[in-house]
């Protein structure tokens, strides 16, 4: 086995093993009702059992970076495979810490998910691993990115916890106006989640399937933009992997395999996304939101209530003042992580490599946004009636941010961060 | 109305204190049992005298933590609208007034109207900011005076009202105290334990006070000097002249360039750039056909000018003060001065070439000269002829009849010599000489020379008598003198932020009224750490508590 296949296979173990002990917390949790047993006994046996496959999990995954960084020559966190791997790595360091201080079983049941799932979109990008343009090769690559990544792996546990507040304080029989919002916005919330596993499942299927759909478009270069000075017609070509609902506006087809005995593109992107890329990337969000809503829809006509509603009685046990805690502290590790590591060695890397220290870069600019926001955290805690279910949807929120900043600034704004490989 | 700001203790308070400042005593009577609001320990802050002037208005406006959240959240919302499209800054050579129409249609042209084009630059972005800094100062005074003074004049005897309304309480009786004499031994056995947890204990009879880790309380503060110093460093840096500069510099491979608005010249001795090779790209990279640079280099040596700087008229002296290799990663330092390597483009452009004057017929070869594209001169002397530049045109056009040039760029050099010399006419001969091979072709040199009557040839021998210049290296050249500034406020701000998340200040007190003990305890953060460490020193002393049981019942209405 050559080196790149123990690192892959690595990734691939660790990646099971978070699935496997997020099911152990579970039981953990779960299983004290159950006969024959002391409930306290059962859940301190399953919670050591889960933590120690975590940890096994993360020892695999720590295999899979040190031998990709031997293989590939330089530190893995470098394109869009390589960085989400880190931050779900990161995740664990903080679900481990975390844990440590607080021993509790529930944490688990929903930071492993968010480590897993993190894990699992990383794995939607391209496996290989590319060198480095110059701007990359410095040491300043490991330090920045490593502690950026770690400072947002606690937003993320942070996330984790705000989300078990709100689901296991929220009253979903009740009838007020309160009630209803809550509820709607927890949905909401799971709905979210379950959009990103959609696109990763069809992501994962239609590649399994080996699909692909080829189109072309022709693209007119103005006389002034063109060398020779005269007005020119490129022809771009796209490649799809997932089956085009949608097609570059204007375009034509290349070659397309049928899918579900479709033959055709069944809509064309709107005139106002030129590039053909963007009508890629909208089919690619109308896969994400329609898998999205089938799973949620398939899982609300399962149980037969809310989601949230289902998921709160394995969280009956967990004090809620004990989650908002858990919560809060989780942030207030991670700012000033967060803080050095993405904006300050950035600073530092950006003086260095781009000859200014800050340029409005969309990155940066939303790296300053996500410590701004976590700033309106802290300084919200401190005034009377913002903990609790609040604060919790604030952590919420700022791990969207913290996601729209990772990947949702490369697909959709770019700059001069885009080598990520999106 | 009058209050009556007198505690009970006999201490005289400010108006419109909270709590005692030296028992603790609520002195706002609202009977409720709630946990104490226990922030800056409820002494009063020159935001909320009584009497206000105008400067007291905008000192409380400024103070107000709720105004410095709506400040970062409107900074946050506006530096969002900054990254919808690319901000202006971000083209080299653009008219943004038909720039984001053409681009981005009805939207972009909304964008440029608006001003977002600009964000970062606009009035209302640099008076958030602004707005931001001072709300920083005077939240900061506003706190960090009353809270300091508040910490270091505790009083070890609370009132029994601020003990039972911490957020942490313990109250019980205390088996076998017969006395005050047992009770203050109990009280120093337990000081004991607290101790060994590193508290700093004080204690007052049978009344103690344990604190540790103080400290953290000052980490927002130093963070927030921090954040001051540097947005004071942005600042400077855009007021004072001459302490930033920004200049950008295009340097052919070969040419040496004035740094512009300074005294420095940068050469560019020789660019190279190595390409990845494709067993070492990805398989998806080398479908596409993209190459990926591994390095590119400028071979740079920086001068001084020395002499005759600045004078149109001379050539100035430069002097080498130093050489650097610049790459990406790694920028040329010179006495605050930074060039660093931003690109570069393929510009095949001709520099010189190493010409040989021949006869037409006989192919004899008269002598050589070296023929500059940049400047060349007005007289060359090559064996016994005198060739005199009659006319260059660096970018050669012919239009309607006449000759011209479209640029001063040497892309299409072409040079009319009037050649005089042995066995040629007194007024002398004319030549026609283009240096690109297939220019000569194009423009049929060959034949106009001919059909002129010229008996000689200028010609290259190969193509070692030809010097190209490949690339273009862009550098830009920048100096920062508040950086240092900056960093240091950075540095600051991160100690502040470790100080205030990575400790937190603990109390603990204590008083005995006979077998009764009272125990409170408070934390700015962390009560799960707080309340274990109760416990756990409860325990020592033989009571046994679960830590959540510690939180205090009474919850707010």
């Amino acid at each position: 086995m050559s080196l790149e296949q123990v690192s892959n296979t690595a990734l691939i173990v660790a990646f099971l093993l978070y699935i496997i002990s997020a099911f152990l917390f579970v039981i953990a949790i779960t299983g004290k009702k159950w006969s024959d047993r002391d409930p306290k006994e059962h859940t301190l046996r399953w919670s050591k059992l889960a933590f120690s496959v975590t940890i096994v999990g993360f020892v695999s995954q720590i295999i899979y970076f040190i031998t990709r960084w031997i293989y590939s020559g330089h530190i893995p966190n470098a394109n869009m495979f390589e960085f989400m791997t880190l931050l779900s790595m990161m995740i664990i360091v903080g679900f481990i810490i975390i844990y440590l201080i607080y021993r509790s079983a529930g944490i688990g049941v929903f930071a492993l998910p968010v480590a897993f799932i993190v894990q699992a979109y990383a794995m939607v990008f391209p496996w290989e691993a590319e060198p480095l343009i110059p701007a990359l090769q410095d040491n300043w690559l490991k330090i920045h990115v490593t502690t950026a990544a770690l400072g947002e792996a606690f937003f993320a546990v942070g996330f984790a916890t705000g989300l078990m507040y709100l689901i296991r304080t929220v009253n979903f029989t009740g009838t007020s106006k309160k009630d209803r919002r809550a509820t709607r916005g927890i949905e909401f919330t799971i709905f979210a989640i379950l959009v990103v596993v959609g696109f990763i499942g069809s992501v994962f299927l239609f590649n399994a399937l080996d699909y692909q759909a080829e189109f072309s478009k022709e693209v007119i270069v103005p006389a002034e933009e063109s060398e020779l000075e005269i007005e020119q017609v490129n022809t771009e070509e796209v490649k799809y992997t997932l089956p085009p609902i949608v097609k570059p506006y204007k375009s034509e087809i290349t070659s397309m395999d049928s899918y579900f005995g479709i033959q055709k593109p069944l809509m064309e992107a709107p005139f106002w996304m030129k590039g053909v890329n963007a009508g890629r990337k909208l089919n690619t969000v109308v896969w994400a939101l329609l898998t999205g809503t089938l799973l949620y829809c398939l899982l609300r006509l399962i149980l037969r209530k809310p989601i949230g509603a289902k998921i709160q009685p394995i969280l009956s046990d967990l004090d809620p003042e004990d989650l908002d805690e858990i919560s809060y502290r989780s942030i207030a590790i991670g700012f000033p992580i967060f803080t050095l590591g993405a904006l300050i060695f950035a600073m530092i890397w950006a003086h260095i490599a781009w000859e200014r220290f800050w340029g409005w870069d969309p990155k940066e600019v939303w790296a300053l946004i996500v410590w701004l926001f976590y700033s309106v955290y802290l300084h919200l805690r401190l005034s009377r009636g913002w903990q609790g279910s609040k604060s919790s949807w604030l952590s919420v929120i700022g791990f969207l941010i913290v996601m729209f900043t990772l990947v949702g600034v490369n697909l959709v704004i770019a700059g001069l961060h885009s080598y990520a490989g999106v | 109305m009058i209050q009556n700001t007198k505690c009970e203790c006999g201490h005289q308070n400010p108006v419109n204190t909270v709590l005692c400042e030296s028992c603790g005593k609520p002195l706002i009577e609202d009977q409720s049992m709630e946990p104490l609001e226990m922030r800056y320990d409820g002494v009063v802050r020159r935001s909320q005298r009584g009497t206000k002037s105008v400067i007291d208005v905008v000192w409380s406006f400024f103070s107000s933590v709720k105004v410095a959240i709506y400040l970062i959240f409107l900074t946050l919302c506006g530096a969002s609208l900054g990254t919808i499209y690319p901000q202006e800054n971000t083209f080299i050579n653009i008219d943004p007034a038909t720039y984001y129409p053409e681009t981005y249609g009805t939207m972009g042209e909304i964008y440029y109207t608006l001003g977002l084009s600009h964000t970062y630059d606009s009035w209302w972005f640099k008076l958030l900011l602004i707005m931001i800094g001072t709300s920083l100062v005077i939240c900061s005074l506003d706190r960090v005076l009353p809270l300091y003074k508040a910490l270091s004049k505790q009083k070890i005897r609370k009132h029994e009202r601020f003990i039972s309304r911490q957020k942490i309480v313990y109250t019980g009786e205390i088996k076998g105290i017969q006395d005050e004499k047992e009770a203050e031994k109990w009280v120093e056995e337990f000081s004991a334990i607290l101790k060994k947890k590193f508290y700093r204990v004080t204690t007052d009879g049978s009344a103690l006070l344990a604190e540790k880790n103080r400290f953290s309380r000052w980490g927002p503060y130093i963070n927030h000097i921090g954040l001051i110093i540097f947005l004071l460093a942005v600042l400077l840096r855009i007021i004072v002249p001459g302490w930033y500069m920004e200049q950008y510099m295009d340097v052919l491979d070969g040419d040496t360039v004035q740094v512009p608005g300074t005294n420095y010249y940068v050469e560019n001795e020789g660019f190279t750039v190595e390409y990845y090779s494709e067993d070492e790209l990805a398989e998806e990279t080398i479908e596409k056909g993209k190459v990926i640079p591994e390095l590119f280099e400028t071979k740079a040596v920086l001068y001084e000018c020395v002499e005759n700087c600045n004078d149109p008229f001379m050539e100035p002296i430069l002097e080498e003060v130093t050489r650097h290799p610049i790459q990406v990663n790694k920028p040329l330092k010179y006495n605050g001065l930074l060039i660093y390597q931003m690109g570069y483009e393929e510009t095949p452009l001709l520099r010189s070439v190493n010409a040989t004057l021949k006869g037409r017929e006989s192919g004899e070869e008269y002598g050589q000269f070296v023929l500059e594209m940049d400047n060349p001169k007005s007289n060359y002397e090559v064996g016994e002829y005198q060739l005199e530049l009659v006319s260059y045109y660096p970018d050669f056009k012919f239009e309607n009849g006449v000759a011209g040039t479209k640029s001063s760029d040497p892309n299409t050099p072409a040079f009319i010599f009037s050649i005089t010399g042995p066995g040629l006419p007194d007024e002398g001969e004319i030549n026609m000489y283009f240096p690109i091979p297939q220019h000569k072709v194009i423009y049929q040199e060959d034949q106009v020379n001919e059909a002129a009557g010229s008996t000689l040839v200028i010609d290259v021998g190969s193509m070692q008598d030809v010097d190209f210049s490949i690339y273009t290296s862009f550098l830009s050249a920048r100096k920062d003198t508040i950086l240092p500034m900056i960093w240091v406020g950075a540095a600051i701000s991160m100690i502040g932020l470790i100080m205030g998340f990575y400790w937190n200040h603990r109390r603990i007190w204590i008083r005995m009224d006979g077998k009764q003990l009272l125990l409170g305890a408070h934390s700015n953060k962390n009560w799960f750490g707080l309340r274990k460490e109760v416990a756990l020193a409860l325990e020592k002393q033989g009571i046994k508590v679960e830590p959540k049981s510690l939180e205090n019942e009474v919850k707010k209405s």
